[in-house]
């Protein structure tokens, strides 16, 4: 009988025979509902790991990771209490496990309720359907799950019959200089499953483009750029003037510059001390002082920052933040220089400026790769553009890389953010058509 | 721009096998940029706050440190919590508020070790400021410290390092946290359950059960107690609270039962002035109160009536009087300190180096662990 009880209490989350019929009855209405969300229905009789799979339902991956370990923790506890009164225990064990139910417990029902709002919102159905949810579950389980009238509005997982023709697999031959990007796959493992956050990626970049990133809101943007210095590896080959960037990482960083998005900078310190600090952590040692001064006044010549030089960072204009933050990465000369919207925050006339600087950088025999999202207005000073999307798996994926023209006359738009607009999901507002372009630009790839 | 742009393709491409800066120059980089950060920054507010803190603890415990083992065990134990706020307000926030940054700079180059390490050293130097500061205040307030200390000869000298060692070990731990929590507002959430952490498991104040004993060996209140409390010689100073409590009584009225043969007894050894006065007395003129008690105590007649009980009302203020104010002071005095003596509080350099050690440990442990947490920093997520 003992493990009868067990045996209900791992699968079903209760040994009361009430309970258990209540917990079997939600249970069959999850496993329809998972499968509406195109998720393999018998994860419903998985402990633990079905509140993972119905967060994935409802969008909520991350509020799924906490349920299924509060979940486990909560049962954990469960089992010390029980254990306690059935004899007798130091007493800060029992104080540990009565903390521990508590404070799992208040955090597995908060968290299920953020997941069952997600629901909601994916079925598309009034808010007042929580109160069920959170009483009773099985009922709006049985209910969503065998009802045809309530369908999620987007599937988990959609898969099409020709995905695997979206992958070319194709190599492009390194180059002595420039960039050279042979990107397998980018990826993570998020609980249960390995998920791929870039896949398929190949390009070859010439010394002094000057390329447009382009991408919807997800499409791994950043992911990408974060692989391609080096600093979140991925399987890939990446090599910078033939060096493998990825195993001289310690060496080639100095001459990879990242300007992040935001101004990460101490707002307390003075222009001239920052941009100081960064030439002693950048520039190799063998650089005499004076050398490494003079190239601080140089940096902040071009930059214009020699009238602002003894200010505090924190009372800088938006426009020379900017430009103090991709001075302080410009000042080590790197050959590769990528900036995450380095335009945000500015007007037209200042971000224009910028990017012309970036033009003249560029001109110089530096690969500059830039995300933003005003694109076209500064069009005219770019060379090339990459255009990343999500398909249907979530993955960002490459739909295109080729010049500013080639890219008008690929997407048939004319506007670079009428392109994004093209591969942006449906739901986001766009178009809807990430893996049509994909296939293509394969198809263009493999000739 | 166009001649600025031929001078910066002349040095292009710094050749990939040159050295950069290593751990101990970035240090330098790092203490210096502190330094500024301690100008521009408000950083310096810490230190008229220690003073503040130092000062409002001192008008509570200036009239009983190294005084009485009561005052000094409160006194050490308000020392300790003032090096342990001091510390923890230090740096709980310096490395959170800044966490992008540091992202940032690990990114181009920065070591962590060198980060932790400039903090160490910037760090140093304010928990020193503050333990000088908060011993001149104490001095200041009038606080009364023995002239001779057990390890440097100098008892402000000595207690001064306790504080400090006291306070930079709170200042690593919150450092700790400020590596492990990723925005100020967890860190400071934290920061309440820390301090009270330490004031409960102390073990000075709140006598914990046996159970959760053990846990104030991991609490930094726990050795500054210990410490200073011990430097104070809290074992060899008189107890004063049973004598306090005897002195509040001193009105009640106490019945005592005794028989009369003790009467006489007490009544002819005379230890009391009380009893010397009253025993001086005449009675009728001839004889005195003590020469009848004298009599009466050796007359077989009274064989019988020694053994008889007899009950007397009395004031406590009469009874103590009667066997004598000093004896009975000097007694409880003496008795209840010897009852209350803690082992862990002996004085002598062998323990006082001993809590130092540890100090230093915590000190090392906490700032190992915030380098090891730190190398974690590129797993944030985005």
């Amino acid at each position: 009988m003992d493990y009868v009880n067990m045996l209900l209490q791992l699968l079903l989350g209760t040994n009361s025979p009430m309970n258990a019929v209540l917990r079997l009855l939600y249970l069959i209405g999850l496993w329809k509902i998972l499968k509406k969300s195109g998720i393999p229905g018998w994860w419903a009789l998985v402990p633990f790991a079905r509140d993972y799979m119905l967060a994935r339902c409802a969008d909520r991956e991350a509020e799924g990771r906490v349920t299924s370990v509060t979940n486990a923790l909560t049962s954990l506890s469960g089992a010390i209490s029980y254990a306690f009164s059935q004899g007798q225990w130091p007493e800060w064990m029992q104080l540990f496990a009565v903390l521990t139910t508590i404070v799992m417990g208040l955090t597995h029902i908060l968290y299920y309720i953020r997941v069952y709002n997600g629901l909601i919102e994916i079925y598309g159905v009034r808010k007042i359907w929580i109160v069920p949810w959170i009483a009773f579950d099985f009922v709006p389980s049985l209910y969503w799950g065998f009802s045809d009238k309530y369908q999620p509005k987007r599937q988990v997982e959609e898969l099409r019959e020709d995905a695997l023709s979206l992958f070319t697999g194709k190599d492009v031959a390194v180059a002595g200089q420039g960039l050279t990007v042979n990107m397998k796959e980018r990826s993570v493992w998020d609980f249960f499953r390995k998920k791929y956050l870039l896949r398929d990626i190949h390009m070859s970049i010439r010394p002094g483009s000057m390329v447009l990133l382009l991408g919807g809101s997800g499409a791994g943007k950043t992911t990408f750029l974060n692989a391609v210095n080096g600093y979140e590896k991925a399987k890939a080959k990446v090599t910078l003037d033939g060096r493998d960037i990825y195993a001289e990482y310690k060496k080639m960083q100095y001459r990879v510059g990242f300007v992040p998005q935001q101004e990460l900078m101490r707002g307390k310190d003075t222009v001239y001390s920052t941009l100081m600090d960064a030439a002693l952590l950048r520039l190799p040692l063998e650089i005499p002082m004076q050398d490494l001064k003079k190239r601080v006044e140089d940096v902040m010549e071009v930059f214009g920052l020699k009238p602002v030089r003894n200010s505090l960072v924190e009372k800088l204009s938006g426009g020379q933040k900017k430009r103090l933050s991709i001075s302080m990465e410009f000042i080590s000369n790197p050959s590769l220089f990528i900036l995450d919207e380095p335009d945000s925050g500015l007007d037209g006339v200042m971000a224009r400026e910028l990017m012309q600087q970036l033009r003249s950088i560029a001109d110089q025999g530096k690969i500059i790769i830039v995300i933003t999202h005003t694109p076209d207005r500064v069009i005219d000073l770019f060379d090339d553009v990459i255009v990343l999307a999500k398909d249907s798996h979530r993955t960002g994926r490459l739909a295109f890389y080729g010049t500013v023209e080639e890219a008008r006359k690929f997407f048939g738009k004319q506007r670079m953010e009428e392109i994004v607009m093209s591969v942006n999901r449906k739901e986001e507002g766009g178009e809807g058509l990430a893996d049509d372009f994909i296939m293509k630009y394969g198809e263009v790839r493999n000739g | 721009m166009g001649e600025k742009k031929q001078d910066m393709t002349q040095d292009s491409g710094y050749s990939i096998h040159r050295r950069y800066r290593g751990r101990l120059e970035q240090v330098g980089i790092y203490f210096g940029k502190l330094l500024r950060m301690f100008l521009y920054q408000n950083d310096w507010k810490v230190l008229p706050m220690s003073a503040l803190v130092a000062g409002l603890v001192s008008i509570v415990i200036k009239n009983s440190f190294f005084v009485s083992m009561e005052g000094t065990l409160r006194g050490a134990f308000a020392l300790a919590c003032v090096g342990i706020w001091n510390g923890c307000f230090n740096s709980i926030q310096v490395i959170c508020r800044e966490r992008d940054i540091i992202k940032r700079e690990h990114r181009s180059g920065m070591h962590i070790s060198s980060y932790v390490a400039a903090h160490m050293l910037y760090q140093f130097l304010i928990c020193l400021l503050q333990a000088a500061l908060t011993i001149y205040v104490c001095r200041a307030m009038k606080v009364k410290f023995p002239s001779e200390g057990v390890i440097t000869g100098n008892m402000l000298v000595d207690m001064g390092i306790t504080v400090f060692l006291i306070t930079y070990s709170s200042d690593m731990m919150a450092l700790w946290i400020s590596a492990v929590m990723r925005s100020t507002t967890t860190a400071m959430t934290l920061m309440p359950f820390i301090l009270i952490f330490q004031l409960v498991f102390s073990g000075g104040i709140f006598s914990l059960p046996e159970w959760c004993s053990g846990i104030s060996n991991f609490t930094i209140s726990s050795y500054g107690l210990k410490c200073i409390a011990s430097q104070a010689d809290y074992n060899n100073l008189p107890m004063v609270t049973g004598w306090n409590t005897l002195v509040k009584l001193w009105g009640e009225k106490v019945t005592l039962k005794t028989t009369y043969g003790e009467a006489l007894d007490f009544l002819a050894e005379g230890k009391s002035p009380l009893v010397d006065e009253f025993r001086a007395k005449k009675i009728g003129g001839i004889v005195t109160i003590g020469e009848a008690v004298d009599e009466l105590r050796e007359s077989p007649d009274m064989e019988e009536m020694r053994k008889k009980e007899f009950t007397a009302e009395m004031t406590v203020g009469e009874v103590v009087r009667m066997i004598g104010e000093d004896r009975v002071r000097e007694m409880l005095l003496n008795k209840t300190a010897e009852a209350s003596r803690i082992e862990d509080f002996d004085g002598g350099s062998d323990k006082i180096l001993h809590y130092w050690q540890i100090f230093l440990l915590i000190s090392f442990v906490f700032a190992a662990l915030s380098v090891i947490s730190l190398e974690f920093i590129d797993h944030d997520r985005r």
